[in-house]
C-alpha cells in the first residue's frame, strides 16, 4: 500500500470512529444544522411538488374537484358547528371537574400540517411535516389523521419536524383490542409483504379470543399516546406455546398521507 | 486534480439535496432509486483512494444525519423491550467498504471499459442495502429475511443502476471540463488515433 493511502486509510478510520462515538445529543445538534442547511432546497422543492401536483390535479378533475370542494365544504361547516359544540362541552366538563377538585383537566389541542418529505431511505419510516417548535410542537408529540394515529414526533426544528410513522418497527404503542381485555404492543414489521403496511399486535394472551375486523386502539399507556385512538383492525392471528400475536391492518392510508394533526399535550 | 475532486464533492452534496424529492415506487415493490449511493460508487472509481476515502466519509455522515431516528421511548415499564437505535456513523464504513469494491474494476475503468463499473454499481447498491438490513437484524434480533425484502433489494439495485451511465456521463463531462483525465487509457488511444 502507498503511504498517501495508508495515511487517508488512518484519517478516515479515525473520523468513521469519531463519528461513532458522538451522543444522542451531539447527534441530534448535526441533525439541526444538516437540516437548517438544506431547508431552503426542501422549502422550495416542496412547493414546486405541492403546484405541480395541484395543477395536473386541476386539470384532471377539475369538475370532480369542483363537487368535491362542495361537499367539503358542507362538511366542514357541520364539523365546525360539531367543534364549537364540542368546545362547550369541554369547557363545561373542565369547570365541573375543578368542582369537584378534580385536578387532572383534559386538552385536546391540535395543529394542522403538511407532509413535505418523504424518508428517502428504504427501511425507516418517517415523513417530515411543515410544522415545528413555532407551532408548539416538542418531541414526542402524537400525529393523528382523521383516519387514526399516524405516529409521533421523532425530531423537531423551528419550522419543521420529523415523524415517525406507526408502520416503522421502532415506533411502539400500547394498545388493547376492543371489545375484549387484550392488551399488547403494537409495532410496524420489518418486512412489509406486497408494500402493503401490516402492524404487528405482540403479546397478547396465550388463548386470545379475537376475531377479525375488531378495532385495535391505545390504552393511554406509556407517557406518549393518549387513550383510544384508532389503531387499525384485526386482520388475524397467530398463537404459540407463550402468547398470541395479531396482525392488524393500519386505519390509516399510510400510502396518501398529505394533511396531519399535531396533538399539543404531552399528557396522555 | 483538485478542481475535479472539489466538484465530485459537490455533486455528492447535490445528490443529497435532490434525493429528497425522489419518492418510493410503491408499483415497483416499494423499490427507489438511491441517488446518493450511485453518485458517490460512481465517483468512487473515477477518484484515487484517499479521495474515495473523503466521499465515503462526507456521504455516510450525512446519510446517517439526515436517517438518524432516535431513542426515544416511552414508559419503561410499559414498553419493556424497546427497538434499538443503529449507530450513528455506520453508513460510514459500509460507504468505504462500496468504495474499495468499485475501486477493484478501476484498471478496466481505465482502459475506457465503464460498462463493467455500471454493472458493479447496480451489484454494490444491492450488498449495500444487504448489509444494512444484516445490520438492522444483528441490532434488534430475530432475522426476518423473506421474498418481499430480496425483491425490493434487487429492484432498488436495478433501479439505481439504470441511471449510472447518466452519472458516468456528467462526471466525465465534469473531468472535461476540469482539465482532468479520468480514464487515461483510454485518452491515450484516442491520441494515438489522432496523430495515425
Amino acid at each position: 500500500m502507498k503511504p498517501l493511502n495508508l495515511i487517508a486509510l488512518l484519517l478516515f478510520l479515525g473520523a468513521a470512529t469519531w463519528a461513532l462515538t458522538r451522543s444522542e445529543s451531539a447527534v441530534r445538534d448535526i441533525q439541526s444544522k444538516y437540516f437548517a442547511a438544506i431547508s431552503p432546497f426542501l422549502k422550495s422543492g416542496s412547493e414546486l411538488e405541492t403546484h405541480a401536483r395541484a395543477f395536473l390535479e386541476e386539470t384532471n378533475h377539475s369538475k370532480a374537484l369542483e363537487t368535491e370542494l362542495e361537499a367539503m365544504r358542507g362538511e366542514m361547516g357541520r364539523l365546525r358547528l360539531i367543534e364549537s359544540r364540542y368546545r362547550d362541552l369541554e369547557t363545561e366538563n373542565n369547570q365541573m371537574r375543578r368542582a369537584l377538585a378534580f385536578k387532572k383537566l383534559t386538552r385536546f389541542d391540535v395543529v394542522g400540517a403538511q407532509v413535505i418529505r418523504r424518508q428517502p431511505t428504504t427501511w425507516w419510516q418517517t415523513v417530515e411535516i411543515d410544522a415545528g417548535e413555532k407551532s408548539g410542537i416538542a418531541l414526542q408529540y402524537v400525529v393523528l389523521s382523521n383516519e387514526g394515529l399516524v405516529g409521533k414526533i421523532d425530531r423537531i426544528d423551528k419550522d419543521r419536524s420529523s415523524v415517525l410513522l406507526l408502520t416503522d418497527e421502532k415506533c411502539l404503542v400500547s394498545a388493547k383490542v376492543e371489545g375484549s381485555r387484550e392488551v399488547g404492543i403494537l409495532s410496524g414489521q420489518r418486512s412489509q409483504a406486497d408494500g402493503e403496511p401490516r402492524l404487528r399486535l405482540k403479546y397478547l394472551s396465550k388463548d386470545a379470543q379475537l376475531k377479525a375486523g375488531q378495532r385495535v386502539l391505545t390504552t393511554g399507556l406509556g407517557g406518549i399516546f393518549q387513550p383510544n385512538i384508532v389503531l387499525g383492525t384485526i386482520e388475524s392471528v397467530e398463537s404459540d406455546a407463550l402468547n398470541s400475536e395479531a396482525i392488524v391492518r393500519p386505519a390509516v392510508d399510510f400510502a396518501d398521507l398529505s394533511t396531519v394533526f399535531v396533538v399539543l399535550s404531552g399528557d396522555p | 486534480m483538485i478542481r475535479y475532486t472539489i466538484t465530485t464533492v459537490l455533486l455528492v452534496l447535490a445528490s443529497f439535496v435532490v434525493q429528497q424529492f425522489i419518492p418510493a415506487f410503491t408499483g415497483f415493490h416499494q423499490s427507489r432509486i438511491l441517488l446518493v449511493q450511485l453518485v458517490f460508487l460512481c465517483s468512487a472509481v473515477t477518484v484515487g483512494s484517499p479521495t474515495m476515502l473523503l466521499l465515503a466519509f462526507i456521504s455516510g455522515f450525512l446519510w446517517d444525519t439526515q436517517s438518524y431516528i432516535g431513542t426515544l421511548n416511552g414508559d419503561p415499564q410499559i414498553y419493556t423491550q424497546p427497538v434499538e437505535s443503529l449507530r450513528f456513523g455506520y453508513s460510514i464504513l459500509l460507504f468505504a467498504a462500496m468504495g474499495y469494491l468499485m475501486q477493484g474494476v478501476q484498471p478496466l475503468f481505465h482502459q475506457g471499459k465503464w460498462q463493467f463499473s455500471v454493472v458493479l454499481s447496480g451489484i454494490a447498491i444491492f450488498l449495500y442495502l444487504m448489509a444494512e438490513y444484516l445490520i438492522i437484524c444483528f441490532v434488534r434480533g430475530g432475522m426476518m429475511m423473506d421474498r418481499f425484502i430480496v425483491i425490493q433489494m434487487a429492484c432498488t439495485a436495478l433501479l439505481t443502476m439504470l441511471f449510472s451511465p447518466i452519472v458516468f456521463w456528467i462526471l466525465f463531462r465534469i473531468a472535461a471540463l476540469c482539465r482532468h483525465s479520468i480514464n487515461p487509457a483510454a485518452a491515450k488511444k484516442k491520441n494515438r488515433r489522432r496523430r495515425r
